[in-house]
C-alpha cells in the first residue's frame, strides 16, 4: 500500500504542477496597476518595471488614418524570441490595450481590432528571452472616436 | 464565436471573431451599460496553449483576433475567452 503521507505529497505536486501548463501569467491579475495607468510610460513602468527599450526589431502595422476608430485593424509581429508582447496608446483614458504571453516556439503575428478615442500613437513592446526590450511607436489619424463618444 | 484555422507550410492561420460588447469604464458611463469586456483569450491544441492573450476595455466591439502558430492539418484548435464578469465561451475547429 502506498505510504499516505507519500501519497498527499503527490497530490501537492501535482497541483502546483497544474497552473504552469495551464497559464504561463495572467497580465491582469500579476500586473493590474498595468491597466490602469494612464500614459503608456507609466502602464509600461508597471509592467516591466525600469526598463531600456531598443527600437529595433518590432513592426506594426495598421491604417496611417483609421475612419473609424471603434474598429482599428492592428498587426504586431517580430521575429524576436520573446517572452511576452504587450500594447499600449495615448489616446484612450488608460494605456494597456493587449499583453500576449509567448508560448514556447511561438510565431509573434498578433492582430487585433481596438479602439481609439481620437488620434494617438501605438506602442508595442517585445520582451525578448535575452532579457532585453524592443519597441516600435507608429502614429494613427483618427478621423471619428471610437469609444462611443 | 467562429473560429478558422488554415494550415500551410507547417504554420497555422487563426482567425477568431468573438461575439462581445466589449464596453470600456469611460464608454459603460456613457452609454449607461455595465463595463464588460474580454480580459482573456486562450487557444490550445490539444494540452498545449498556442495562444494567450489578456486584453483591455478598448478593444472593439465583436473582436477580430489573428494569429498564427506551428501545427498540422486535422487537429483541433479550442479557443477559449473569458470576461470581466467572468463568463466563458468555448469553440473548437478542426484545422484545415
Amino acid at each position: 500500500m502506498m505510504d499516505r503521507r507519500k501519497f498527499l505529497g503527490l497530490g501537492l505536486a501535482a497541483v502546483a504542477l497544474v497552473p504552469m501548463t495551464a497559464s504561463a501569467l495572467d497580465f491582469r491579475k500579476e500586473k493590474p496597476d498595468a491597466w490602469k495607468a494612464e500614459k503608456p510610460a507609466d502602464a509600461i513602468k508597471a509592467l516591466y518595471g525600469d526598463i531600456k527599450l531598443e527600437e529595433k526589431g518590432v513592426e506594426i502595422k495598421a491604417p496611417k488614418l483609421a475612419e473609424n476608430g471603434g474598429k482599428i485593424p492592428v498587426f504586431v509581429k517580430s521575429d524576436i524570441e520573446a517572452k511576452s508582447v504587450a500594447i499600449f496608446q495615448d489616446a484612450n483614458p488608460r494605456s494597456a490595450v493587449a499583453v500576449w504571453t509567448v508560448p514556447a516556439g511561438g510565431i509573434i503575428d498578433y492582430g487585433i481590432t481596438m479602439k481609439m478615442k481620437g488620434t494617438g500613437k501605438i506602442t508595442a513592446i517585445v520582451e525578448g528571452k535575452d532579457g532585453k526590450f524592443y519597441s516600435k511607436v507608429l502614429d494613427i489619424e483618427v478621423s471619428k472616436g471610437g469609444c462611443g463618444g | 464565436m467562429k473560429v478558422k484555422a488554415k494550415e500551410k507550410d507547417g504554420i497555422v492561420k487563426a482567425k477568431v471573431l468573438a461575439k462581445h460588447q466589449n464596453i470600456g469604464a469611460e464608454e459603460g458611463l456613457k452609454k449607461k451599460k455595465e463595463a464588460n469586456f474580454i480580459t482573456s483569450v486562450i487557444a490550445k491544441v490539444g494540452d498545449s496553449i498556442v495562444y494567450e492573450m489578456n486584453g483591455s476595455g478598448f478593444m472593439s466591439k465583436n473582436p477580430l483576433y489573428k494569429f498564427k502558430f506551428k501545427g498540422k492539418k486535422g487537429d483541433e484548435l479550442e479557443v477559449t475567452w473569458t470576461d470581466l464578469k467572468g463568463e466563458t465561451k468555448t469553440k473548437k475547429a478542426k484545422i484545415k
